[in-house]
């Protein structure tokens, strides 16, 4: 059974963000997670998360100058878990209509309120046994999407037993559709190298 | 436009200068206070019988120990909860084409210990039945419509109903503490300004019957009640002096010194302009609170019975707070918890205590809150094709042209 992790509070075509149930548990960066709008099921990478105020008006405070564990700043301030909350937000990278799974975007945003699950090895490897929504996360506008796609393949890579060979693999592929430029290829293979 | 600056420096320079006067002379008003007030503490009982014989314009204070004692802080339970409720309206809009109000309520509950927990909530209610928006005169003759002063009130009893429901909800072994803001007195229902009626209405089968449900909690779990007040304004105590310092016995204002010109220099004026929390800021150390003090107010005597309004001060840190809370809670024993509590809430919440404040930030209503309340409120009526007509003048405000 997936885990649940969280709702989603904004929908649009090609990203949806999400608040999670749990403070400070945001999948990691790179997770492939799962969503729906009705019969389709959608996917996404994650490509940035944070915690903040709930209330944008109100920052939080430094409060720990006089306590030795972190936690207990918690614990001397219970409301603090409710002022606080952790989103995160993905980048809708295919769907699954049926049986099939296409690495595109879906037809419609998720709904917002709409259940997010972290992806199960099995939903990981059906998902990347084809590397097509690799073109989704190179032209993403994030500074951060060439750490979005190492982060998103060395995590899928743990899905595999042969984790190398699928790394290889998405290495490949990666030269291929970075082969006009051969500087972002670099870094991005850098950081998928085990 | 925008506020005329260059006009309104010269004036606060001018009321900077004035109050610069007035600083001079404060302070040996306040000299005269603390001489006082160190030199009445030795004899309480001549001044209490003073105070009872007196007749004076002010109101005084009446006292239950010595008049400088100070208590230090005892320690918090290991376990405990505070809860605390908070309100905020939106009046009746006379442009409005529907007659309403609304009261937004805000609850907190903080638990500390082994088992924290909070608990944030706001509950918004749309008033608008005839008998929500007017109070009746049950002989007929009048009736009032609940606006201004009167929301106001309304309000406060919707807020300690809020608390009384919040405390029922505690665990009942649990040392717990219920905070309103400000006072506990209505005050503005005192005096000639209200008939009979409203007084039975929001004060007898409103507010003092939600006090009554909080004591007869507090008689069950112990809970403890009282209401915070920041930077306190008052001088019962002050006035109290005056009364040591009136040559007169029994003092008689009107009679002795009838107030024929302010020039004419009376001997309590010698501490006049001192508030409550001067004298108490250099009695106390920071933490400590004062003796506990009973409310002279009219409306306390005539109406609260067995609530009768207490207070003490408390120094927390850099300020003087006044604390007002049911005679019930001290005579239970509760005057100790009460005061670690408040402390502890305070230093929680820098200088503030948390769970009022979180109420209040629960409760608040925002500029942008009251424009999609308006807007919402208009959606509503056209939906129901009623008819959503405004005033010329309000039409006028909200679209601004040159």
């Amino acid at each position: 059974m997936a885990a649940r992790i969280g709702e989603v509070i904004e929908a649009s075509t090609g990203s949806f963000v999400a608040e999670c149930y749990d403070l400070h548990s945001p999948p990691p960066l790179g997770s492939l997670v799962r969503t729906s709008d009705s019969e389709v099921d959608i996917f996404g990478v994650v490509c940035h998360a944070s915690t903040e105020s709930i209330d944008p008006g109100r920052r939080p405070v430094a409060r720990g100058r006089d306590e030795h564990d972190e936690e207990n700043i918690y614990r001397q301030h219970p409301q603090l878990s409710r002022l606080l909350r952790t989103t995160f937000e993905t980048l809708a990278v295919g769907h699954r209509q049926g049986d099939n799974i296409y690495r595109y975007l879906p037809p419609r945003p998720p709904r917002v309120h709409g259940f997010v699950y972290l992806c199960e090895p099995d939903d990981v490897r059906r998902f990347t046994a084809s590397l097509d929504f690799l073109t989704i996360l190179l032209g993403a506008k994030e500074v951060t999407a060439d750490e979005v796609i190492s982060a998103c393949l060395r995590l899928a890579s743990c899905a595999y037993d042969d984790s190398r060979a699928f790394l290889v693999g998405a290495g490949k592929e990666l030269a291929i559709l970075l082969s006009s430029d051969l500087n972002r290829l670099n870094s991005v293979l850098r950081r998928i190298r085990q | 436009m925008s506020l005329n600056l260059s006009h309104l420096a010269a004036q606060i320079d001018d009321m900077a200068e004035s109050l610069k006067v007035e600083e001079k002379n404060w302070s040996a008003c306040l000299d005269q206070a603390l001489d006082t007030i160190q030199h009445q503490s030795l004899d309480p009982e001549s001044l209490r019988r003073k105070i009872k014989d007196s007749r004076t314009t002010w109101l005084i204070a009446g006292i239950t120990g010595q008049l400088d004692g100070r208590f230090t802080c005892p320690p918090c339970p290991p376990d405990f909860a505070v809860i605390a409720t908070d309100g905020s309206h939106i009046g009746v809009d006379r442009h409005s084409p529907a007659r309403c109000y609304l009261i937004n309520i805000g609850s907190v509950m903080l638990r500390y210990g082994q088992q924290p927990d909070a608990v944030l909530h706001s509950q918004p209610t749309l008033y608008s039945n005839k008998e929500d928006l007017i109070i009746v005169d049950p002989r007929g003759s009048s009736e009032l419509p609940i606006e201004g002063g009167l929301l106001g009130a309304k309000r406060a009893v919707a807020e300690c109903l809020a608390l009384a429901e919040l405390g029922e909800e505690l665990a009942p072994e649990l040392p717990s503490t219920a905070l309103v803001d400000g006072t506990l007195i209505m005050w503005g229902l005192a005096g000639h300004a209200y008939p009979e009626y409203v007084r039975t209405e929001l004060l007898r089968n409103g507010f003092l019957q939600a006090l009554d449900r909080i004591r007869d909690l507090g008689r069950r779990t112990g809970l403890a009640l009282a209401s915070y007040i920041s930077l306190p304004r008052s001088t019962e105590v002050a006035n109290t002096l005056r009364i040591a310092l009136c040559p007169y016995d029994p003092p008689d204002c009107d009679r002795h010194c009838p107030r024929k010109s302010s020039s004419v220099e009376r001997e309590c004026d010698t501490v006049s302009g001192i508030r409550d929390r001067d004298i108490f800021h250099a009695i106390l150390e920071p933490g400590d609170r004062s003796a506990t003090f009973v409310s002279g107010s009219s409306i306390v005597q005539d109406y609260y019975a067995d609530h009768e309004i207490r207070f003490f001060y408390l120094k927390v840190d850099n300020e003087i707070a006044r604390v007002e809370f049911p005679c019930w809670v001290e005579d239970m024993g509760n005057l100790d918890l009460l005061h670690a509590m408040i402390l502890d809430q305070c230093r929680r919440g820098h200088g503030y205590p948390v769970a009022l404040s979180e109420a209040h930030e629960q409760a608040v209503l925002s500029g942008p809150d009251r424009e999609q309340f308006r807007h919402l409120l208009e959606l509503t009526l056209n939906e129901h094709r009623l008819p959503t007509g405004t005033s010329e003048k309000n039409r006028s405000k909200r679209t601004r042209w040159v």
